[in-house]
């Protein structure tokens, strides 16, 4: 007796259809093996495809089992293969067939329930792509392949339901896409911003970079609030566009990180990974390419706290994604494309003993150790950060008494409404050139949307002679400017746009 | 570099004599490069931490372009700091420098002071060690240069210095050989002010607050008019405009913008682009991420 079930398999975020062939012959001895190059995970399927099926009260058929896995010469990996396999073993007991235009995909436990399986987006991607009409996937990865449309997606809970189901029984009723499930996947930001008080000018800077997508880099003594800033900065990003949830979504589902019974992601991702990170994991790698937390951070925050301590040759392969906005990961089994368009949220102390500048404590640096600290940042990657500013010690006890200045302590909800319209401007803008954000303009974009009148670039080249500034410099303020005219709404850059971009400008010492 | 360089031994006619009067620990050989004529002129040592903070910088950068102009020779140690930046500040106001080193007279010493090494030769300035070649400095070679510093000099000017700071040892010799040591006070909140403002308090040192304290004393009459901006023509005005009202303020202390902000009430968007507009200006300056005026 010969089967054929529909699966796919993922690489990175690409997906290949794979024929899974099982072959029941009554002669020969009874054996049960997996052909198609399996790894070893798929290998392992058949001990939880066996159990599985003899604890859903079914017979195994002690017959000569051969499961072939097409294309043949495809590698195999991964845990998804268990249930097209136990599919076509439960057809072929109970003698019903398989149904057609299906796809299965998931994960088995030995009770003969069904786990959460990386992938899921993907596979049904995939399906609308091919015009696959159903896909079969465990309940608790459904949520995640519902929000693709056309595809009917049939929630599994355990082998005996499919049996059932099978047997047209009790039919396995296609899950509907409750647009409700998406608010209880709303990530709450750790800090407002008006609990942090004074750092007027650093949350200006916050809300520059949230609202035209540019990268920023605070520096400043240890406790002066860096870390707190950087935290706030998800709250006063928007959601996700539909289509950037999607390209989020995908990236996650492909590296196994949503949640059982989670679905599409819609929160800006926030991603503060520990300076001793390695470059394979900040960029993604593997034999089979990963991805890496630049990509988990795409269209987000990849906030790296302690910028200075990064190893040289870890800061350095930011390079490409902070550029193109993602990155190509070759390895010896697959090369692997993945997206990183991310906001770099990067913060550093002015010194090794951090203390330079500081009211207070002494710096215990010197000349020599402060310049080679400076050093640590390349020029290459400071050149791609648009916003420099610096984050002096609050005293508290000051700000407390005089009541802190209470009209700056803005709660990030307003700041981020502000965002919002912002963002909208932009990408009204941006409709034809296939980017979101001011900062993702190259000088094409720049020449044309960014005109000056005389006042504002009398003020630029004037601060370009007295400034030092350079080429990219040059670029990077206007940049800046056109997302504080966005904010004032100006459709125009003027004089005052360009000076308080100039406030943010990389400063040579 | 295409400058003189040469040796000056004890007993040549070239030997500074002030540096000669300062007992048994006389340099024996004085190497150089450059205008060794210097070594004759009216020097005025000028040291100082070398944590030196904004308002050290700005005493410098005011006092030493004042004095030079009245054609006296600033002796220093060229370490960063106080040191480099008076230097840097004789040069720049076309002044004439001398720069002692603690470590052989072909090494720079901290390196990465190249720059001002080589803008003090092209301005007729000198260097100076009694250490021959490629030497290493050590610890104990600081304040044997430092003898060097206060013997070439008539005064010494201190500018910042800690409570254990080596300025102080510069200063201790002055008064040794009977120089004349001149002192600025800082802020009592500053450590860099108990070296100091302790000299002035014991009274070993003569505080001064101007150039003209100093070049009272070489018998030079200031030439310089002080351009200060004067607070009181503004306030004559009852109603300023805010980049007015910013200046007022960082005339009075260097403040940082988010304080500036809140202190005058001003929206950061406003503020930055006043300062900004300021600063290309070139009426004011950031530095320690405080503004002051320029």
């Amino acid at each position: 007796m010969f089967l054929k079930v529909q699966s796919a398999t993922n690489l990175g975020l690409e997906t290949i259809g794979v024929d899974v062939e099982v072959n029941i012959a009554s002669k020969g001895l009874p054996v049960f093996e997996i052909v198609g190059l399996p790894a070893k995970s798929v290998d392992e399927s058949k001990e939880r495809v066996k159990t599985a099926i003899l604890n859903s009260g079914l017979e195994f058929p002690a017959k000569r089992i051969i499961v072939n896995l097409a294309p043949a010469d495809v590698p195999k990996e991964g845990s998804f293969y268990d249930l097209p396999i136990a599919a076509a073993l439960l057809a072929s007991v109970v003698n019903c067939r398989v149904p057609e235009d299906s796809l299965f995909f998931g994960e088995l436990s030995l009770d003969g329930s069904l786990r959460h399986t990386k992938g899921g987006l993907l596979l049904a991607l995939f399906a609308a792509e091919n015009n696959v009409k159903n896909i079969f996937v465990p309940k608790d990865s459904a949520n995640e392949a519902a929000i693709v449309k056309g595809v009917n997606v049939f929630a599994v809970e355990s082998l005996s339901s499919l049996l059932l189901h099978l047997l047209n029984k009790s039919k396995i009723k296609p899950l509907e896409y409750k647009k409700e499930i998406l608010d209880s996947f709303k990530v709450k930001p750790e800090f407002d911003m008006a609990e942090i008080l004074g750092q007027e000018q650093a949350k200006r800077a916050m809300e520059i970079a949230a609202a035209g997508g540019h990268n920023i880099l605070m520096v400043g003594s240890p406790g002066s609030g860096k870390t707190m800033l950087a935290r706030a900065l998800p709250g006063i990003l928007p959601s996700l566009q539909d289509q950037e949830s999607l390209e989020v979504t995908k990236i996650y589902s492909a590296a196994g990180r949503i949640p059982p019974g989670g679905s599409i992601i819609v929160s800006c991702p926030y991603r503060a990974p520990h300076h001793t990170i390695s470059r394979v994991g900040l960029i993604g790698g593997g034999s089979r390419p990963k991805p890496g937390e630049v990509s988990l951070a795409h269209r987000g925050v990849l906030f790296l706290d302690e910028f200075s301590e990064y190893p040289r040759s870890v800061m350095e392969v930011l390079r490409q994604p902070m550029e193109d906005g993602k990155l190509t990961i070759s390895r010896t089994m697959a090369s692997v494309d993945y997206p990183a368009r991310f906001i770099l949220a990067a913060s550093a102390n002015p010194c090794p003993c951090g203390y330079l500048q500081h009211p207070k404590k002494e710096c215990h640096c010197s000349e020599r150790e402060i310049r080679r600290y400076k050093k640590r940042i390349s020029g290459p990657i400071l050149d791609r950060i648009d916003l420099h500013v610096e984050v002096p010690v609050v005293d508290i006890r000051e700000l407390a008494e005089t009541g802190g200045a209470e009209q700056f302590l803005e709660p990030s909800e307003l700041i981020r409404e502000r965002v919002i319209k912002t963002r909208e401007v932009q990408q009204e803008r941006f409709k034809n050139d296939n980017i979101f954000t001011n900062a993702e303009m190259k000088n094409e974009q720049i020449k044309n949307y960014c005109q000056l009148g005389k006042t504002s670039r009398q003020v630029l080249t004037a601060a370009a002679n007295s400034f030092n500034l350079s080429a990219r410099g040059y670029f990077k303020t206007i940049k800046t400017a056109r997302t504080i005219a966005d904010l004032a709404n100006s459709e125009n850059i003027t004089e005052e746009h360009m000076a308080e971009a100039l406030q943010y400008r990389f400063k040579e010492n | 570099m295409n400058q003189k360089s040469g040796i000056i031994k004890l007993n040549d006619s070239k030997y500074p004599a002030l540096l000669n009067k300062i007992g048994k620990d006389v340099p024996k050989q004085l190497y150089y490069k450059g205008d060794a004529s210097l070594l004759s002129s009216d020097c005025l040592a000028v040291v100082g931490s070398r944590r030196m903070t904004t308002y050290g910088k700005q005493i410098v950068q005011k006092l030493v372009s004042q004095i030079v102009s009245n054609g006296i020779t600033i002796v220093s140690g060229f370490m960063y700091g106080i040191d480099a930046t008076a230097h840097k500040a004789a040069v720049d106001a076309g002044g004439r420098t001398i720069a002692v080193m603690p470590c052989g007279i072909d090494r720079v010493h901290p390196e990465y002071q190249i720059k001002l090494y080589s803008d003090i030769l092209e301005n007729n300035g000198l260097i100076i060690s009694e250490y021959e070649g490629d030497a290493q400095p050590a610890y104990w070679t600081y304040p044997k240069r430092n003898r060097i510093v206060a013997g070439l000099s008539k005064a010494v000017l201190v500018i910042e210095a800690g409570e254990k700071s080596g300025s102080l040892i510069t200063a201790h010799m002055a008064k040794k050989f009977g120089r004349k040591l001149f002192a600025t006070p800082s802020p009592i909140t500053s450590i860099l002010s108990f070296g100091t403002n302790g000299l002035i308090k014991e009274g070993k040192a003569i505080m001064a607050t101007e150039a003209e304290d100093i070049l009272k004393f070489y018998n030079k009459k200031d030439k310089i008019i002080c351009d200060r901006l004067s607070l009181s023509q503004n306030n004559s005005c009852d109603r300023l405009s805010l980049s007015q009202v910013i200046m007022q303020e960082l005339q009075a202390e260097p403040t940082e913008i988010n304080n500036l902000a809140r202190k005058l009430n001003v929206s950061i968007p406003e503020i930055s682009k006043l300062v900004s507009l300021m600063e290309i200006k070139g009426q004011i300056n950031k530095e320690n991420n405080k503004y002051y005026v320029s």
